[in-house]
């Protein structure tokens, strides 16, 4: 009888554990692209090149794990520039890493969903551009993810 | 004789023999990803008894090792971290170890400890990932929210140390390539009290929990001895009562500087392995937590490299915590020889062999992952019991197939 009755306080102890969790949720869900979690200093999102920096080594092509960068070489400038092809990047930043003029840099974005293959290969131009965010141009309310001792992560406003 | 049952697509089953009152079913649970990852099972039933169980694997085989031999060396890093990409740290340390043995080059402190640091991490992320799911194995969709959530804590410190949620690529041969980020022991020391007070909540719900312990004591029991016989790793074999860690076994990071316990269970049950993998967690954190209190200043780089760097980019390496390659990264040569290196995953001991031949590639590179070595146990612990102990066996091995084919 006492071990029911052990297992039964159990029963309950689980139910109502359960039971807590219910009226006070812990939630972490974000709902993208009405809001945007802002993604921490120094992470590997999107490249971005700065061609006056650029002394056209190429190490950046050589390194890349997944041959998604390559030097776009013409008849004028036999040396070429790098280009990136997000099909295939998996955004190691070992390109980054090895550049030895800070030409490239890692930017915070990476909403990496485009309406056709064509325009996620990025020759030398517009690699150069400036990468940015549907969801922040479309005025998605930034959140900061915020460690706490209760709720593990939370998200809030910046 | 034919088939008899179809159920959406997933679950064959055919009719293999009957004598007298006994049938004999075969059933085939697979190959689109079952439980943890895409493999078949063919399991033999009787009644609902299982006779016998074949993990049937190689489904999600990429050739990891031949695709390491035909690239310079210094990619087969992110490369191999796509085998376990939930613990991908770990994976790829004992790689990054036995490519350092072969340079002859050494990491420094600080870059051992932050080493560490994020092997601890990715222990946790691994631990929670694997009863996550075994927690869906027996409908308790509550544990798998929970675990899955409370990963992501994790997951979030991983990704403000290296840059990435989950291809963390840190360490490079001769150390790591970034430096704690400003405010990050205060973050951890959060993650950790967050952890223990929901680990307390993980018994209440689930480990506790008279249905789940129902399910888990007295199932899929594996012997001390068999254990030894089948060259099983990871938590499996410590519950079974055989304390053996890479961590200790091996010295590599800083474990040797780090005071930690290495749990064992006597009873070998899945109950056993379930609950192992609770204290490694708690054993993690503490670990964690010696780290950000011990570690050293200094270099997170070997000096062999930095010095290869251009004086304003080494200013730039110290000043922003991160590291730029020297260029001869790109095309590393490895000396003839041979290196071999163990490393603890989640999982258990992965084995790396690499051999340099005067190249820039490897010319032989062998991997034996912990997954590999422990889906043995499918086919040794089933047979005997009931059919619906198998998903409860299934999730207490927290087998990874991806990991296993490479
Ligand atoms: S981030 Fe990695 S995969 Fe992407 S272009 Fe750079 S080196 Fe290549
Ligand atoms: S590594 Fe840097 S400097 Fe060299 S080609 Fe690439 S972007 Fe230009």
């Amino acid at each position: 009888m006492s071990r029911q009755l052990a297992s039964f306080k159990l029963h309950l102890r689980a139910v109502a554990t359960g039971l807590k969790y219910l009226f006070l949720p812990n939630r972490i869900t974000v709902y993208y692209p009405e809001e945007y979690i802002e993604l921490p200093e120094g992470y590997r999102g999107l490249i971005r090149y700065y061609p006056d920096r650029c002394i056209q080594c190429g190490l950046c092509a050589m390194i890349c794990p997944a041959s998604a960068m390559k030097m776009y070489r013409t008849k004028t400038d036999r040396k070429g520039r790098p280009g990136i092809n997000y099909q295939r990047c998996i955004f190691c930043g070992f390109c980054v890493d090895i550049c030895p003029q800070n030409a490239l840099e890692t930017t915070k974005v990476h909403d990496v969903a485009y309406k056709s293959l064509e325009e996620m290969i990025l020759p030398p131009e517009k690699f150069s551009q400036e990468p940015i965010s549907p969801a922040v141009a479309g005025g998605a309310r930034k959140l900061k993810p915020v460690f706490d001792e209760e709720r593990g992560l939370r998200h809030e406003r910046v | 004789m034919s088939t008899l049952s179809e159920q959406g697509g997933v679950i064959y089953s055919r009719l293999i023999a009957r004598e007298g009152d006994e049938s004999t079913y075969e059933l085939f649970i697979g190959p689109q990803h079952p439980a943890s990852g895409h493999m078949r099972f063919i399991v033999r039933l009787e009644g609902d008894v299982i006779v016998s169980v074949d993990p049937d694997i190689g489904y999600v085989h990429r050739t990891m090792e031949k695709l390491a031999e035909g690239r310079e060396v210094i990619k087969s890093i992110p490369l191999l971290e796509r085998m376990t990409i939930i613990d991908s740290h770990n994976v790829t340390l004992g790689l990054v170890r036995a490519i350092e043995k072969l340079l002859d080059v050494e990491p420094p402190p600080r870059a051992r400890y932050l080493r560490t640091l994020l092997s601890e991490i990715n222990r946790i992320a691994s631990h929670l990932y694997g009863m996550g799911i075994a927690g869906i194995m027996l409908n308790h969709s509550t544990m798998f929210m929970w675990a899955f959530g409370d990963r992501e804590v994790w997951l979030q410190l991983a990704e403000e140390l290296t840059g990435a949620r989950l291809t963390h690529t840190y360490s490079i041969p001769g150390g790591v390539r970034r430096d704690l980020p400003q405010g990050f022991a205060d973050k951890a020391e959060k993650a950790v009290r967050y952890m223990e007070r929901r680990l307390k909540d993980y018994m209440a719900v689930f480990f506790e929990n008279p249905q789940v312990r129902a399910r888990y004591e007295g199932v899929g029991v594996l012997k001390k001895s068999e254990a030894s016989r089948l060259g099983i790793v990871g938590p499996n074999l410590r519950a079974s009562g055989i304390k053996y860690d890479a961590r200790l076994a091996e010295d590599y990071a800083a474990y040797s500087e780090l005071e930690f316990e290495v749990p064992t269970h006597e009873e070998g049950d899945a109950m056993a392995r379930m609950l192992v993998r609770i204290e490694e967690i708690k054993q993690s954190m503490n670990i964690i937590r010696q780290i950000l209190r011990k570690i050293p200043d200094g270099s997170i780089l070997a000096d062999k490299y930095v010095r290869l760097l251009p004086p304003p980019l080494r200013e730039q390496v110290a000043k922003t915590g991160r590291v730029k390659f020297p260029g001869i990264f790109a095309t590393l040569k490895l000396p003839e020889g041979d290196a071999v290196s163990r490393v603890e995953m989640g999982h258990g001991e992965i084995f790396y062999h690499v051999t340099g031949n005067g190249s820039t590639k490897p010319y032989r590179l062998r991997v034996v992952t912990p997954s590999f070595r422990n889906v043995i146990l499918f086919r040794y612990l089933a047979p005997g019991h009931r059919f619906m102990d198998f998903p409860a066996i299934y999730g207490s091995l927290d087998y990874f197939p991806p990991e296993a084919d490479r």
